[in-house]
């Protein structure tokens, strides 16, 4: 545990110095702040675009995020031959890979708790401080952005970047697509498109679970109930996606 | 004592449709404690192919490595071996001592004996001026004198250094080359891999020949000079591997 912490901190320490990821969490500022141009709206409306934008540039910048982080995290160790100093130490191998989603998950997090507190900021800044729906949406965003760090590692560990880029990518937007499409096909008697529709539905984690911003958005409420499973499911693929990523990289020859 | 052993070590990379290349082939070694060994061989030969199974890096095909009885996997084997890579690279962004530091904390070292070794192995390696220096400022010649203190951080009993004298000047080899001769009168087995053939000349007590993942010759450089007939070690170098190479175009029926 004490060695997984220890490659989790080193991680961290170097993705932060990475540019890349400052200039995202520049890029999601920027766009946060500007939710606050629509203030030709009324005053109702104007905090509905700001609520709406700010989740969606959280989730959206935030999944940028976990997926250049956790896409860098064993592939920089492997071709810059870091990795031979490090598992030639008493360390398992599992150490190193839970160690690097950790250290990702890190930066992930701080880098969300940044959006977050600006995010906010502008709501009471507008006078409507953030009520628990609020953190609700936020807790399911964070959860989301942890499964898809998890998953972009998992592919890490036996396909090259490029491939890994476009998988993570694919997985991101199908996963938000997923239930749309199932409603779609529900409506078709053609066996074969049903068939993969369904195992798709299943293989690729469904993402838009995560997304109850378009009810907090309208006032609507969500249940801590939803909110509970939604983590627990988030959960259960994530332990698969790095029983996968452990299962992977105990084989893999550097 | 053997504390470094191999048993018809065999590696072959498939490289898809059927092709495969040999890169170990049936190789048993064995490095006796105490020993440095020198395992020499033109670039391909599969002396880091070798250094990597032996480090758990890569899996064999067929065969057995064992360092202290143990096998390349076992974590408390590791806690007793250092390792230098080829052309090491490290963290850009620390300084020496910080490098030393995370690697003394995978060993789980105690505070005070990690900062007494950083000391100790930074005015070895001669970089003691240089701790506020981040490694990305790091000349060829500093990042393997930094990998090597690296790999000793945790004062091992067995060291493995592939090709330790890449990058260094005379200077450097000099002094790399007396701080293996001082690591021996310490009691430590260093197992080496290089093609500067003087160097290995100097410090090596036995050498081993590899071509083509083939182990062609093994023992102490008089014997193996009586063996084949050689002057020195080049001569010896090219004879072994002139001799197989003929072999094996005789066997292919390509004879020059």
């Amino acid at each position: 545990m004490k060695k997984m912490w220890l490659i989790g901190l080193n991680t961290f320490r170097e993705s932060m110095r990475k540019k890349t990821l400052y200039i995202i969490l520049i890029f999601a500022l920027i766009v946060i702040g500007a939710s606050k141009l629509f203030s030709f709206l009324t005053a109702e409306e104007e905090l509905k675009m700001i609520k709406d934008v700010s989740f969606s540039a959280i989730e959206f910048f935030g999944a940028l995020m976990a997926i250049f982080g956790s896409l860098y995290a064993i592939s920089t160790e492997i071709e810059r031959r870091t990795i031979y100093t490090l598992l030639t130490k008493p360390i398992r191998r599992s150490d190193f890979v839970l160690g690097k989603f950790f250290g990702v998950s890190m930066i992930v997090l701080i880098n969300f708790i940044l959006m977050t507190v600006f995010f906010i900021g502008l709501l009471f800044f507008k006078k409507s401080p953030p009520d628990l729906q609020v953190f609700k949406t936020l807790l399911l965003i964070f959860f989301e952005l942890m499964l898809i760090s998890g998953i972009t590692l998992a592919l890490g560990t036996f396909t090259s970047d490029a491939f890994n880029i476009i998988c993570s990518f694919f997985l991101y937007i199908v996963g938000h697509l997923t239930s749309y499409g199932k409603e779609l096909v529900e409506r078709t008697e053609n066996i074969i498109v049903r068939g993969l529709t369904d195992m798709l539905y299943t293989l690729v984690p469904n993402y838009e679970n995560f997304n109850i911003r378009d009810k907090i958005v309208v006032g609507l409420n969500v249940s801590w109930g939803y909110v509970g499973w939604t983590i627990l499911y988030g959960i259960l693929y994530l332990c698969i996606a790095l029983y996968i990523a452990l299962y992977f990289f105990e084989k893999r020859e550097i | 004592m053997a504390i470094i052993e191999t048993r018809d070590l065999t590696k072959h990379y498939f490289l898809g449709k059927k092709k495969t290349v040999i890169g170990l082939e049936k190789v048993n070694l064995q490095v006796n404690q105490g020993e440095i060994f020198g395992i020499l061989g033109p670039n391909g030969s599969g002396k880091t192919t070798c250094l990597k199974l032996l480090l758990g890096i890569l899996f064999p095909t067929a065969g057995e490595a064992y360092i202290m009885g143990k096998n390349p996997h076992d974590i408390n084997m590791k806690q007793h071996v250092g390792f230098l890579p080829e052309n090491p690279y490290y963290y850009d962004y620390l300084t020496g001592p910080e490098l030393l530091r995370f690697y003394a904390s995978l060993f789980s070292l105690e505070t005070q004996t990690t900062n007494a070794r950083i000391e100790q192995l930074l005015e070895l390696v001669e970089l003691h001026n240089a701790k506020k220096l981040h490694l990305r400022h790091y000349s060829k010649g500093m990042l393997e004198r930094i990998g090597l203190a690296a790999s000793l951080i945790n004062d091992p009993e067995i060291l493995i250094l592939d090709e330790p004298t890449t990058g260094l000047d005379p200077i450097g080899c000099r002094d790399t080359r007396n701080l293996l001769l001082q690591l021996k009168q310490q009691g430590k087995t260093i197992l080496l891999s290089s093609h500067f053939l003087s160097e290995v000349e100097r410090v090596c007590d036995r050498i081993a020949i590899f071509h083509r993942g083939n182990l062609l010759a093994l023992g102490t450089l008089d014997g193996l000079n009586k063996q084949y007939q050689a002057t020195n070690l080049e001569d010896l170098f090219v004879k072994t591997i002139s001799s197989f190479d003929n072999q094996e175009a005789a066997k292919t029926g390509d004879v020059t």
